[in-house]
């Protein structure tokens, strides 16, 4: 009793140690949002009476609801399209495993070996051909397929047992609905896992919106907060405030989806 | 059954999305987009307080006669300008880009070199060049062609606590007009006498020693070839550096952020770069009236050494793409290359100061400025503008730049100079293809 | 007979159907790009006049200096920090799936919220806990680990050592997150079934946890090899590559090639493609070693 009371006290300390470690730069930048830049800058980690006015100003200096709503719109976009097109297609590399499809993965894997600036040009050369410049097509076509989300689902379908498919397909099921009625809601985890990371990763997307979008009101968040930065003199204070709010959305989507992590299997085989 | 439809139904608001979204931005891609006609102009720059204002306010110049006239600026960083501007040459879809850019200076003679039809050359376009100062004007000039429109200053100052320096028995005027050898000295003492360093600067940047070199009148390169080495103002620059971080009398700190506390909170009692510090040195309210500003050191012993040089700055470029070449031209030349009204305008506010020798007889540029002791700085500065020695940047300015960066970080931590110089020198001219 | 060869080919069809969309997208969007690359990797010259030479770029790359520091750098962080991370994050996915904790939720957040954090804010944070007189000097001196403040981001080492730091800090969260989903996949039973013939948590945990978790550790092996291989963001706005290049990454000396220095496309699509191999062999080598089937 007593080894099992430690194991869990130390799990707690483990916990607690790493989530201070993990919280504390965010607790200074959300206390940075509350002071006036130069108490920024000599490092003041205590809150001050500047919110409101630092508010004030980026909401002056910056349209702040017109970028929210753009990386909002594309960020939900290209991550429900991404889930969706990269969720089968992982899962049919392994259950419909044959040797030219794995062959056809390791092409693709190689395709997120080779860093962006190498790509970036031929394919902006390319879009510029297709016509789909400054266009919300153009926007989201590059990010509906990533090798990290069909990795992710692949792996996945690996632990997932091949037993509820071969019943459901001789009960007559289609192969469509065997992946929606089963798969989908048996690996709710993979899904939260793959939507939470899609999301952050699309909306922290920087290079190939800026490229690609050429109307100053298709500006994402990250491109303001980019703005913030890039004159003479930067408002630290009101810098804080903006990447403050420019992290929420990631926040709220995890919070809503973290509880899936604590059904498991057990429930849903039997 | 449920799951299925929730699916479709997503698929469905999701090609609907794709759809709407796809026509709407295609309208507003339509107007909004970097190709306008007639009378309007599409500007990329940056920074909201100093260069978006000053081009907002010389639209309203300019509209006082042409009240047509429309501007569309696109807030763009410097970094992301440069970006823009290379994905859209490289690939050829030219239609995005702006009708004027601004570019840094030290980004000219690369830029204009490397994409020869790019940029409209306005030698001939009837803006009188010779008005401004002529060390803006050789930046942007490649093959005896002007492109560029200087705008901000980059005018070398230095920027000093007078309340600290009193301290210690000095003033401003001790700063004037001296050697880097009287500097240090007086540094040391002062150093000595309140423990507070004179300046700061970032570890790694070469800006001071860039600096200096410019007010010699020389640079890394002598036409197309690397003068590193054998570059005597190179050498002494140096020197004067690790003898400014080894006495403590300069403070170097990691980046900018830092860079910029340290004044802001009293660490140090300088600054010493581009005029354009002045406006992040008057941040800290409480050091209002503390502070002057005067010229720079010069080196000793170097032929052609001054106490004037350049860090920074920017000018307009005109992209032969533009659809409105002409009005652009003609916009530029009536505002930042003709209107007294302008930069009078949007001095007090953004510290923004001219290259344009007539702006300097602006009312605003007599100013007698309260954080500053009620110096006039501005007058001061134009005045140190036009003492400036003209030097041509080149074309591998960044790789060179960044490889005498890197060989003052390992001067100051104990390489050989003359090692750590060669070595700088075979990195750029491998760069460089050599 | 005939029909059981039937249905497999069926079932094989159905299979590329469900892996079309994603297939042509990605040829679309990356494989045509690269092989634009490939092609740009053979042609050399600055800004817009390149011609073609060959395989003089990659000859190049063999007396770039730069390049070679680049490359030390990024096996450096390699090498040590994905491992570190990778081994903190299921050790934290472990505890976390303890059906005994209470505030699961909160310290999943906290845990996950550093990969969600913008670089912007945290390299501003980081930099000025690091500073000479910054916070983690203050508790190293008071607690006598060290008798003098360290420079952290002014020499080499102490600079590579807070890259390392700041990507654990901030990619251990994400990675947990694969673990923490892979866990859900295995059934508590076997857990069970091993506490009861005696099985120590720390024997589950090796002989069971790490072998089923093997899906989703390849998963995170592969990614991270790639992300790091291709490191940008940290040593741009953390170090700037600096003090003296000790810090500089491959991808960030890519994009100095082709945006900040004179554009020399060719030789920076060479050395794109030399990451490529590296992290391909790499993967491949993982993926021989460590893939189920």
């Amino acid at each position: 009793m007593t080894k099992r009371r430690i194991g869990i006290a130390v799990e707690y300390i483990v916990l607690t140690i790493v989530s201070v470690i993990s919280l504390f730069p965010l607790f200074w930048m959300l206390m940075s949002a509350t002071n006036k830049s130069t108490d920024v800058l000599a490092g003041r980690i205590l809150p001050g009476q500047k919110l409101i006015e630092n508010m004030g100003n980026l909401l002056k200096t910056a349209n702040v609801g017109q970028a929210m709503m753009n990386s909002f719109k594309y960020s939900v976009l290209t991550t429900v399209g991404s889930v969706l097109i990269c969720s089968i297609a992982g899962y049919a590399f392994e259950v419909y495993y044959t040797k030219s499809k794995n062959m056809v993965f390791n092409l693709l894997l190689i395709s997120m070996m080779i860093p962006f600036a190498a790509t970036m040009i031929p394919l902006y050369t390319l879009f510029g051909k297709l016509n789909l410049l400054n266009k919300t097509l153009g926007f989201a076509l590059p990010s509906l397929s990533t090798v990290l989300l069909i990795f992710l689902f692949r792996q996945s379908a690996q632990s997932f047992p091949k037993s509820i498919i071969e019943s459901a397909r001789l009960d007559g099921a289609g192969e469509l609905r065997i992946f929606l009625e089963f798969f989908v809601p048996i690996t709710k985890h993979t899904f939260t896992a793959g939507i939470t990371v899609a999301f952050m990763s699309n909306w922290n997307n920087y290079l190939w919106p800026l490229i690609i979008m050429q109307s100053p009101t298709s500006r994402t968040m990250p491109q303001l907060i980019s703005g913030l930065t890039s004159g003479y003199v930067t408002d630290y204070g009101m810098l804080m405030l903006a990447v403050s709010i420019s992290i929420l959305p990631t926040v709220v989507v995890f919070l809503i989806l973290q509880k899936n992590f604590v059904e498991g299997i057990t429930g849903a085989v039997k | 059954m449920k799951r299925k439809l929730s699916v479709l139904l997503i698929v469905a608001m999701l090609v609907t999305m794709l759809g709407s979204c796809g026509t709407a931005s295609n309208n507003k891609g339509g107007k909004n987009n970097s190709k306008s006609s007639g009378n309007a102009l599409t500007v990329w720059c940056w920074d909201k307080n100093f260069n978006i204002y000053a081009m907002n306010e010389a639209a309203k110049i300019y509209q006082k006669d042409h009240p047509d006239f429309k501007l569309n600026v696109v807030e763009t960083p410097w970094d992301d300008v440069q970006t823009k501007l290379t994905t859209a040459v490289t690939s050829g879809q030219t239609g995005t880009l702006p009708d004027i850019l601004l570019m840094q200076d030290n980004a000219l003679a690369k830029n204009i070199t490397n994409y020869p039809k790019t940029f409209v050359d306005l030698t001939n376009s009837g803006i009188d060049f010779s008005k401004f100062a002529q060390y803006k004007v050789a930046l942007s000039t490649v093959n005896s062609k002007v492109y560029g429109v200087p705008f901000d200053s980059g005018t070398a100052v230095t920027a000093l606590r007078t309340d600290v320096l009193q301290k210690a028995g000095y003033t401003i005027n001790d700063f004037k007009n001296i050697t880097w050898s009287r500097f240090i000295e007086i540094a040391k003492d002062v150093l000595k006498k309140t423990n507070i360093p004179l300046l700061s600067s970032q570890a790694g940047s070469p800006d001071l020693v860039m600096m200096m070199l410019q007010s010699a009148g020389t640079w890394t390169f002598k036409g197309d070839k690397l003068y590193i080495s054998d570059n005597p103002a190179l050498l002494k620059a140096i020197d004067v550096y690790v003898e400014l971080v080894k006495s403590k009398v300069l403070v170097e700190v990691n980046n900018w952020d830092q860079y910029v506390g340290t004044f802001n909170t009293g660490k140090v009692a300088g600054a010493m770069t581009g005029c354009w510090i002045l406006a992040s040195v008057q941040a800290n309210k409480d050091q209002k009236g503390k502070w002057a500003v005067t010229n720079i050191p010069k080196l000793d012993g170097i032929e052609n050494a001054t106490n004037y040089s350049s860090v920074g700055g920017s000018s307009w470029l005109v992209l032969s793409t533009s659809k409105n070449k002409d009005l652009a031209i003609d916009f530029l030349g009536k505002t930042f290359a003709g209107s007294t009204e302008l930069y009078n305008t949007i001095l007090p506010t953004s510290s923004a100061i001219a290259t344009w020798g007539p702006a300097g007889t602006g009312s605003n540029y007599e100013i007698a400025h309260e954080f500053f002791e009620g110096q006039k700085i501005f007058q001061d500065i134009v005045e140190y503008g036009k003492n400036v020695p003209k030097v041509s940047y080149g074309v591998y300015n960044y790789e060179a730049r960044d490889a005498i960066g890197t060989a003052i970080t390992k001067i100051i931590s104990g390489t050989d100079k003359a090692a750590a110089l060669k070595e700088a020198e075979s990195t750029v001219k491998f760069q460089m293809g050599k | 007979m005939n029909a059981r060869f039937k249905t497999k080919f069926k079932l094989s069809t159905i299979g590329w159907i469900f892996i079309l969309p994603a297939t042509l997208l990605l040829l679309l969007t990356k494989f045509w790009p690269i092989i634009r690359a490939l092609v740009l990797s053979f042609q050399s010259g600055v800004g817009l006049n390149t011609s073609f030479v060959g395989a003089k770029n990659y000859i190049r790359m063999l007396h770039d200096n730069l390049l070679h520091t680049s490359i030390f750098n990024t096996f450096f962080y390699l090498l040590l920090q994905v491992p570190i991370m990778l081994i903190i994050a299921i050790i934290l996915a472990v505890i976390l799936n303890d059906s005994r904790l209470k505030l699961k939720g909160f310290f999943r957040t906290a845990i996950f919220l550093p990969c969600a954090t913008s670089l912007v804010s945290y390299a501003i944070i980081f930099r000025s806990l690091f500073a000479r007189d910054g916070f983690i000097n203050l508790i190293l001196m008071k607690t006598n680990i060290i008798n003098n403040p360290i420079n952290w981001l002014s020499s080499p080492w102490p600079a590579r050592i807070v890259i390392i730091i700041a990507l654990t800090w901030r990619w251990t969260g994400y990675n947990m997150i694969f673990y923490l989903a892979g866990l859900q996949s295995i059934d508590p039973s076997i857990y069970e079934a091993a506490k009861i013939d005696g099985a120590s948590a720390f024997t589950s945990l090796r002989k069971i946890t790490i072998p089923l978790l093997k899906p989703m550790i390849l998963l995170t092996s592969i990614t991270s090899i790639s992300g790091t291989l291709q490191l940008f963001d940290e040593t741009k706005n953390l170090t700037n590559g600096g003090p003296a290049n000790s810090t500089i990454s491959i991808s960030q000396y890519i994009y100095n090639l082709s945006f900040a220095y004179s554009p020399q496309f060719g030789y920076a699509a060479a050395v794109s493609f030399l990451v490529l191999i590296m992290v391909a062999i790499l993967s491949f080598t993982q993926m021989k070693v460590g893939d189920r089937r």
